[in-house]
C-alpha cells in the first residue's frame, strides 16, 4: 500500500494513464504480471521465518513500478528511455539481535537491469527479484552486499489468491477511479536462505504477498495509513487498514479482508471492525511517533486481540527511492485470538499532507 | 677591510660562503665590471631567460593540457572504480549480464559524445547517464535541488531529463553561453545540429574544471541523438561498500564481450596520458634546445669576462686571494646571472604558456579526442625548477671559465697570454676528448628508444654538439698556423699578424669559434630537421592527397575537428558521385598485444582506382591496394611498423572490438599525420568488426564531366538542410596542411634569430678582449708604421677567423646532429621515416650571416684598437 504515495507525489494522474473504476476480469497468470497502462503497481512480500535454532526474522521484500511516461514507444525512440521505474524494498528484522537491516534499490524498466514482465510474475531489479515458478511456486531473492543481508526464499501458496474489495477493486477515496485492483496470496508456505552478517541461515516460516496497481488510489486528505496483513494462528488471514484524515480519523474507504481457513474472503467495511492505537514507539532519527501496539475487534466474526510489534524500530528511511519514512516491521498477536504478521504505518515522519 | 679579511680567510681555509660575501673581491669581479656593461649583462640575464622561459612554457603548457585530459577522465567518472569500455561500444544488453553483480557494485551506462557547440567554438562533452540512480556516482547539484536519485520527490526537473526532453548544463558554460532553463543550445554531433532544451543548469561544485565542459543528459536522450540506438559507449562500476574490488573486476571481465577491457577509469586516462607523453616529451626536448642556447651565452659571457678580467683575477691572487675565492666570484656571477634569468625566465614563461596554451592544446587533441579547456599553471615547483634550470646551466656553463681563471698562474696570468706552439699534449687530449664524444654517440645511436622516448638518441646529439667545443682550440690553432705559415708581405702583413695573435690566445679564442660553433651547429641542426621534414610533408602531400574534394567535420576554433561525419553524408555523397568515387575513412580502435592503435579503415577499391597513397617500398598504391583487397589484409602506417617492429609480409594478431583477427601486412604507408601506430582495413570489413558511427572524414574524386567546385556546390546543397559540414577542394586542403606545419614549427625560425644573435655576442666579446689583450701589439705595429687601416684589418681578421672557424666546425657539428635528429630521433619518437634534406640553403644562409656578422662585430673592436695611442701603451707596461 506504500505507493499510493509515490503516485499522489505528482499530483492528479494524467488522462492518459489507465484508471482503475470497476471490478476487474482477472485472469491468471497475464495480471501476475506487470500492468503498464497504470501508473502505480507493487508488489509486495513479507513473512516470518525461523532456523532450526529458534532464530526468528522477519523479512519485507517489495518492488514498485512508477510509470513516468505512458506513451508507447515509437521508431527512433531508445530502448532505455524511463517509461517506468522499479523502486526495491528489502528488509530483514533480526528480532533477537533487535536489528532491522534495509537496503534499497532504483532502475528504470529497460529489459535489462530492470525487468517487469506483462505475461507472469517476473520482476527483476538488478539482482533482485521476484519469480513464480511452473509449478504455481514464488521464488524470492534480493541481497545487499553493503547491508550485508540476503534471501533466497521458495514460497507455495497454501490458498487461492485472494481479491480485495469488490472483487478486487479496492476503493481508497470517495471519487471515481480512486481505486486499485488489490491482490494477495494471504499464506505462503516459505522455506529457503536468509543471510545475516556472517550467519547463513536455512530457515522456514510463512509469508504474505500483495499485488496491487492502480493510477489515482488516494483521495485529497489522506494524510498516511495504519495496514495489518495477519496470519491467525487458527488458519484464518486478515487484512486490516485505516486511511487517516488530517485529523487522525480513518475515512470511510477503510476496510479489510477476513480469509477463512477454507480460502473463501469475507471484505470487512469499516463499521465491521474496530482499531486503536494502544502504544506508540518514537524515533529518535526523525522524531516520528508511531502506535506501533493496537488493539482490533472485530464482532462479527469474535475476533479480538491485541497487536505488538516484534522490533520496536521497524523504521525505513527510503528517501533515496521513493522519498518517504515509513515503519514497516514483524507483528505477534495477543489475546483471543493469536498470531503474526506484518504492519506498515505511514505519514508519521510528515505530514503526507505535503505530498498530496 | 678587503686585505685583512682575505688573509683570515686564506688561513682558515677555503670557506667558500665566506668569500662569497666577500665585499671586495665581489665588488672588484663582478658587480664593477657589470655596471660598466650594462647592455652584455642585460643580454646574458635575457639569453637565459629566454631559455627557461621556452622550457617552461612549453612544460607548462603540456602540463595543463595532459592535466585536463586526466581530470577529465578521472574526475567526470566521479567515484566509479572500474569501466568496461569497447571501441565502437557495447550492446545495451552487456548490462542485463551484469545483474548478478550488482549487489557488489552499482551499474552505470554511459554514453558519450564530443559535440561542437557553434556559439561557444568550442566542444563539450555530451555524457548520457542513467540519471536516476548516476547521483550516486557523480553528485552533481542542480539549481535549487539536490538530485540524488530522488525518484517521487515531485522533481519535475527530474522527471522531464528521464523523459528525454533535454540536457543539464553546468552553471559556467550556462553563462558562457547566456543560456538559461527552458532555452535551447545548439550541439553539432557527428554534423548534425541537434536542439537541446536546457531543462536545467547545474552546479558541478568541487568538480569545475573537469565538469565545465561537459552537458548532461539521460543515457536514451543520448542514444537517440547521436544514433547510438542498443548500444552504450562504457559501463562504469561504482563498487558497493565492502565488496572485494580485484575479485569484481574479475567477474566483470569474465561477463564482458569480446574486445572490451574492464579497468579504473584512471588506467584509460594513463593510457591517454601515454599517447601524449612523447608529444610531452618532444615539446620540451625542442624548447629545451633554447636553453642551450642560453647556455652557450652564459658560457660566453663568462669566459669574456674571465679574460677581460684575467689581471684583476690575477692581480687579487697576487695580493692573496684563495682560488676559492676566485671561484666563488666566478660562481657567483654565474649563479646570479642564472637565477637572474631564471627568474625572468619564469615571468616570461607563464606568459609564454598562456600564449601557446591553445597551440599545444590542440596538437594534443589530434592525438586525444576532447581535451576539456584548461588553466595554465605555473606552479611554485615549475617555477623552482625554472630558477634552478637557470642556476644550473649557468653554473655549467661557467666550468670551463672557471679553469681558465684558476689554472692561470698569477704571473702569466699578468702578463696576458704569449705566443706559443699549442703543446702537443693540448692537442692529443682534444683529440680524444671528440674520439671520446663521437664514440659515445655512436654508441648511444645504437641504444633504441626508451618506451618510444629517443633519449639516447638525443645524447648522442648533444655529444656531436659537444665536439665542436673540443675541437675548437686545435681549430684555432692549426688555422692560425696555417695561416701564418703562407708567404705574406705587405699588403697581407695584418693577416698574418691577426693569425699569429690568435694563435698566441688561441685558448681565448677557442673560445668564442667554440660559442659561434655550437650556435651554428644549432641552426644547421634544425634547419636540417625542419627542412628534411618540410620537404618530406610536401612530397607526402603531393602525392597523397589526391582527391578533389574533402569533406570533414566542423572544426572547434582550436583547428580540431570534432566528432565524426554521420553516416548519411556517406550515402548523399554515394548518391551524388558514385559509390566508386567516395572514400570514407572511418577510425576507431584496436589493440595489439596491450597496447592501442588505431583501427582506420577505407574504401580500398576506390583508393586504389584514383588514390594515391606513398608506400616505404615504393610500390604503386593501385597494386597494394588490389592485393590487400584480394588477400584480405591490412595496411599499416610507418610508426606503427617501427613501433612493432614488423613489415612487409608479416602477419600481426589485431584485438578488435568483435575479437582478434590475423591478418597480413600488405603494404607499410608513409604517415606523417600522426605518431601513433595505425593499421588501416577495407572499409566492408572494418565495418563488420565495428558498428558504423560513421567516418571521420571523406574523400571524393569528382568523377568526369564534374569540376571540383561543381561537385562542392552540389554536395554542399544536398547535405545543407540537416548537415554542417566543411567542404574543402584539393588545393585548400594542402594548403591548410603546409599552413599548420609551418605554425608548429615557427620556433625554430626563431631559434635561428637567437643563433645569430649568440654568434655576433660571442664576437664582440671576445674580440673586445683580445683586443684589449694585444693592445702593446697593436700599438707596436702603428709605432713601427702600420696604418690605421692595417690595424683594423688585423682585429677584423681575427673576427673573420674566428666566425670562419666557428662556421666550419658548427656546420660539420650540425650536420651531423642533424642527421641524427632527422634519421634516428624523428624515427624512434614519432616512427617516420624521413627524406634527409641536406641543408645548404640554411648553411649558406648561416655562413652568409654568421661571417659578416663576426666581420661586423669585428669592427667595434677594432675601431677601439685604431682609437690606441701607440706611444702611451709601449711607455707603460702596465
Amino acid at each position: 500500500m506504500l505507493w499510493l504515495l509515490g503516485a499522489a507525489a505528482l499530483g492528479a494522474a494524467t488522462p492518459d494513464w489507465e484508471k482503475v473504476s470497476r471490478s476487474p476480469e482477472l485472469s491468471f497468470p497475464r495480471d501476475h504480471g506487470a500492468h503498464f497502462s497504470y501508473r502505480t503497481e507493487w508488489w509486495y512480500l513479507t513473512g516470518i521465518v525461523r532456523e532450526k535454532s529458534g532464530t526468528e526474522l522477519g523479512y519485507q521484500m517489495t518492488i514498485f513500478r512508477r510509470g513516468i511516461d505512458p506513451a508507447a514507444s515509437s521508431p527512433g525512440q531508445s530502448a532505455l528511455r524511463a517509461r517506468h521505474m522499479l523502486a526495491g524494498h528489502f528488509a530483514v528484522a533480526d528480532v533477537a539481535g533487535k536489528r532491522l537491516v534495509h537496503a534499497q534499490r532504483l532502475r528504470r524498466v529497460d529489459g535489462q537491469l530492470g525487468v517487469a514482465s506483462e505475461k507472469d510474475l517476473c520482476v527483476q531489479l538488478e539482482s533482485w527479484e521476484i519469480e513464480r515458478k511452473a509449478d504455481g511456486s514464488l521464488s524470492v531473492r534480493a541481497a545487499d552486499g553493503e547491508a550485508g543481508v540476503s534471501i533466497d526464499l521458495q514460497l507455495s501458496p497454501s490458498k487461492a489468491i485472494v481479491a480485495h474489495g469488490e472483487a478486487g477493486l479496492s476503493r481508497k477515496g470517495a471519487e471515481e477511479g480512486n481505486a486499485s485492483v488489490y491482490l494477495s496470496w494471504t499464506r505462503l508456505a516459505t522455506r529457503g536462505t536468509v543471510t545475516v552478517g556472517d550467519r547463513k541461515l536455512e530457515v522456514s516460516g510463512e509469508s504474505w504477498f500483495d499485488h496491487e496497481w492502480g493510477t489515482s488510489q488516494l483521495g485529497p486528505g489522506v494524510v498516511g495509513w495504519d495496514w495489518l496483513g495477519l496470519r491467525l494462528a487458527d488458519g484464518r488471514e486478515l487484512m486490516l487498514y485505516h486511511l487517516r484524515d488530517a485529523s487522525g480519523a480513518p475515512i470511510p474507504q477503510s476496510g479489510g479482508t477476513l480469509v477463512e481457513r477454507d480460502g473463501s474472503a469475507r471484505r470487512l467495511s469499516l463499521g465491521d471492525f474496530s482499531m486503536e492505537p494502544i502504544g506508540a514507539w518514537r524515533s529518535e532519527r526523525t522524531k516520528a511517533n508511531y502506535p506501533t501496539r493496537w488493539r482490533v475487534k472485530i464482532p462479527s466474526a469474535a475476533i479480538e486481540f491485541e497487536v505488538e510489534p516484534l522490533l520496536a524500530d521497524s523504521e525505513l528511511d527510503s528517501r533515496a527511492t521513493t522519498g518517504i519514512v515509513y515503519w514497516e516491521g514483524p507483528v505477534r498477536l495477543r489475546g483471543a485470538a493469536t498470531g503474526e504478521g506484518y504492519m506498515e504505518l505511514t505519514g508519521y515522519a510528515e505530514s503526507m499532507e505535503k505530498k498530496l | 677591510m678587503g686585505a685583512s679579511s682575505i688573509d683570515k680567510d686564506s688561513q682558515k681555509g677555503r670557506s667558500v660562503f665566506s668569500a662569497l660575501w666577500n665585499a671586495a673581491v665581489l665588488k672588484a669581479l663582478f658587480w664593477r665590471p657589470a655596471a660598466r656593461k650594462p647592455l652584455r649583462l642585460f643580454v646574458t640575464v635575457l639569453g637565459v631567460a629566454v631559455g627557461v622561459a621556452s622550457v617552461v612554457a612549453t612544460i607548462a603548457a603540456s602540463r595543463a593540457a595532459v592535466r585536463a585530459m586526466r581530470e577529465g577522465v578521472s574526475e567526470v567518472a566521479g567515484r566509479a572504480r572500474l569501466e568496461v569500455t569497447r571501441p565502437g561500444g557495447l550492446e545495451e544488453s552487456f548490462l542485463a549480464r551484469l545483474r548478478p553483480l550488482t549487489d557488489r557494485a552499482l551499474v552505470l551506462p554511459v554514453v558519450e559524445e564530443l559535440a561542437l557547440v557553434p556559439e561557444l567554438g568550442d566542444s563539450v562533452r555530451v555524457l548520457g547517464v542513467d540519471l536516476a540512480v548516476d547521483g550516486a556516482a557523480r553528485n552533481v547539484n542542480f539549481r535549487g535541488e539536490f538530485v540524488e536519485a530522488a525518484m517521487p520527490s515531485g522533481s519535475d526537473l527530474f522527471e522531464r531529463s528521464l523523459q528525454c526532453e533535454g540536457v543539464l548544463v553546468p552553471a559556467k558554460l550556462a553563462s558562457e553561453l547566456s543560456v538559461r532553463a527552458g532555452q535551447k543550445l545548439t550541439l553539432l554531433a557527428r554534423s548534425r545540429p541537434v536542439e537541446a532544451v536546457v531543462l536545467g543548469v547545474f552546479d558541478p561544485g568541487a568538480l569545475a574544471t573537469a565538469m565545465d565542459r561537459v552537458v548532461l543528459a539521460d543515457v536514451a536522450w543520448a542514444q537517440e541523438a547521436f544514433g547510438r540506438l542498443g548500444r552504450i559507449d562504457r559501463v562504469e562500476l561504482l563498487p558497493r561498500a565492502g565488496s572485494d574490488l580485484s575479485a569484481l573486476q574479475r567477474d566483470v571481465a569474465a561477463a564482458a564481450p569480446a574486445g572490451a577491457r574492464v579497468a579504473a577509469p584512471s588506467v584509460r586516462a594513463d593510457s591517454t596520458a601515454r599517447m601524449v607523453r612523447s608529444l610531452e616529451f618532444n615539446l620540451t626536448a625542442l624548447s629545451g634546445i633554447s636553453l642551450l642556447v642560453g647556455a652557450v651565452l652564459v658560457a660566453t659571457a663568462l669566459a669574456t669576462a674571465v679574460v677581460q678580467r684575467r689581471a684583476t683575477l690575477a692581480l687579487a691572487r697576487a695580493l692573496g686571494a684563495t682560488r676559492g675565492q676566485l671561484a666563488a666570484a666566478v660562481l657567483c656571477e654565474a649563479a646570479l646571472l642564472g637565477m637572474g634569468g631564471g627568474a625572468l625566465g619564469v615571468v616570461l614563461g607563464a606568459f609564454g604558456a598562456r600564449g601557446s596554451l591553445a597551440s599545444v592544446r590542440a596538437t594534443v587533441a589530434a592525438v586525444v579526442r576532447g581535451v576539456p579547456e584548461s588553466a595554465v599553471e605555473v606552479t611554485p615547483a615549475m617555477a623552482a625548477i625554472g630558477v634552478a634550470a637557470g642556476l644550473a646551466v649557468a653554473l655549467a656553463a661557467s666550468v670551463l671559465p672557471l679553469q681558465e681563471a684558476l689554472r692561470t698562474p698569477p704571473v702569466q696570468g699578468l702578463r696576458r697570454e704569449r705566443p706559443r706552439v699549442l703543446p702537443r699534449k693540448v692537442i692529443l687530449r682534444s683529440a680524444f676528448a671528440t674520439a671520446l664524444l663521437v664514440g659515445a654517440a655512436l654508441l648511444l645511436l645504437q641504444i633504441p628508444a626508451w618506451s618510444d622516448l629517443p633519449i639516447a638518441a638525443l645524447g648522442a646529439a648533444l655529444a656531436l654538439m659537444a665536439c665542436v667545443l673540443t675541437l675548437a682550440h686545435p681549430a684555432v690553432d692549426a688555422l692560425a698556423r696555417a695561416v701564418s705559415r703562407l708567404r705574406m708581405r705587405g699588403k697581407r702583413a695584418p693577416l698574418r699578424i691577426a693569425a699569429a695573435s690568435l694563435s698566441a690566445a688561441s685558448g681565448r679564442a677557442a673560445w668564442a669559434a667554440g660559442a659561434v660553433g655550437v650556435a651554428v651547429a644549432l641552426a644547421i641542426a634544425v634547419s636540417t630537421m625542419v627542412g628534411s621534414f618540410r620537404r618530406t610533408v610536401t612530397d607526402f602531400l603531393e602525392q597523397a592527397i589526391r582527391s578533389d574534394l574533402w569533406v570533414q567535420p566542423v572544426a572547434a576554433e582550436t583547428g580540431v575537428q570534432v566528432g565524426r561525419l554521420d553516416p548519411e553524408i556517406v550515402t548523399v555523397a554515394q548518391s551524388i558521385f558514385g559509390a566508386g568515387y567516395v572514400d570514407p575513412f572511418h577510425e576507431s580502435m584496436a589493440w595489439i598485444d596491450d597496447r592501442s592503435i588505431a583501427l582506420g579503415a577505407g574504401a580500398f577499391d576506390v583508393i586504389g582506382a584514383h588514390g594515391s597513397i606513398p608506400f616505404r617500398d615504393g610500390r604503386s598504391a593501385r597494386e597494394v591496394f588490389q592485393s590487400a583487397r584480394e588477400g584480405g589484409g591490412v595496411l599499416v602506417n610507418e610508426p606503427l611498423a617501427q613501433r612493432f617492429r614488423v613489415g612487409e609480409g608479416d602477419m600481426i594478431e589485431l584485438i578488435t572490438s568483435s575479437g582478434t583477427i590475423r591478418k597480413r601486412i600488405e603494404g607499410v604507408f608513409l604517415d606523417y599525420s600522426r605518431s601513433q601506430g595505425a593499421a588501416v582495413l577495407d572499409r566492408a570489413e572494418f565495418l563488420r568488426l565495428y558498428p558504423d558511427d560513421g567516418p571521420e572524414s571523406l574523400s571524393i574524386f569528382v568523377p568526369p564531366g564534374m569540376t571540383p567546385e561543381e561537385g562542392r556546390a552540389r554536395l554542399a546543397a544536398a547535405l545543407a538542410a540537416r548537415y554542417r559540414v566543411e567542404v574543402r577542394l584539393n588545393r585548400e586542403i594542402r594548403k591548410e596542411a603546409l599552413a599548420a606545419f609551418d605554425r608548429t614549427f615557427a620556433i625554430t625560425s626563431a631559434l635561428q634569430l637567437v643563433t645569430a644573435v649568440v654568434a655576433v655576442i660571442a664576437i664582440l666579446a671576445v674580440l673586445s678582449a683580445l683586443v684589449d689583450e694585444r693592445r702593446r701589439d697593436l700599438a707596436l705595429l702603428s709605432a713601427l708604421g702600420g696604418e690605421r687601416w692595417q690595424v683594423v684589418g688585423v682585429v677584423v681578421a681575427q673576427a673573420g677567423f674566428l666566425g670562419a672557424i666557428g662556421v666550419l666546425l658548427g656546420s660539420g657539428a650540425g650536420f651531423a646532429t642533424g642527421w641524427v635528429l632527422v634519421k634516428v630521433v624523428n624515427l624512434q619518437s614519432f616512427g617516420w621515416t624521413l627524406q634527409l634534406l641536406p641543408p645548404w640553403g640554411a648553411l649558406g644562409g648561416i655562413a652568409a650571416a654568421v661571417v659578416p656578422a663576426c666581420l661586423v662585430a669585428g669592427l667595434a673592436p677594432a675601431a677601439a684598437a685604431s682609437r690606441l695611442r701607440p706611444a702611451e701603451l709601449l711607455r707603460d707596461d702596465d
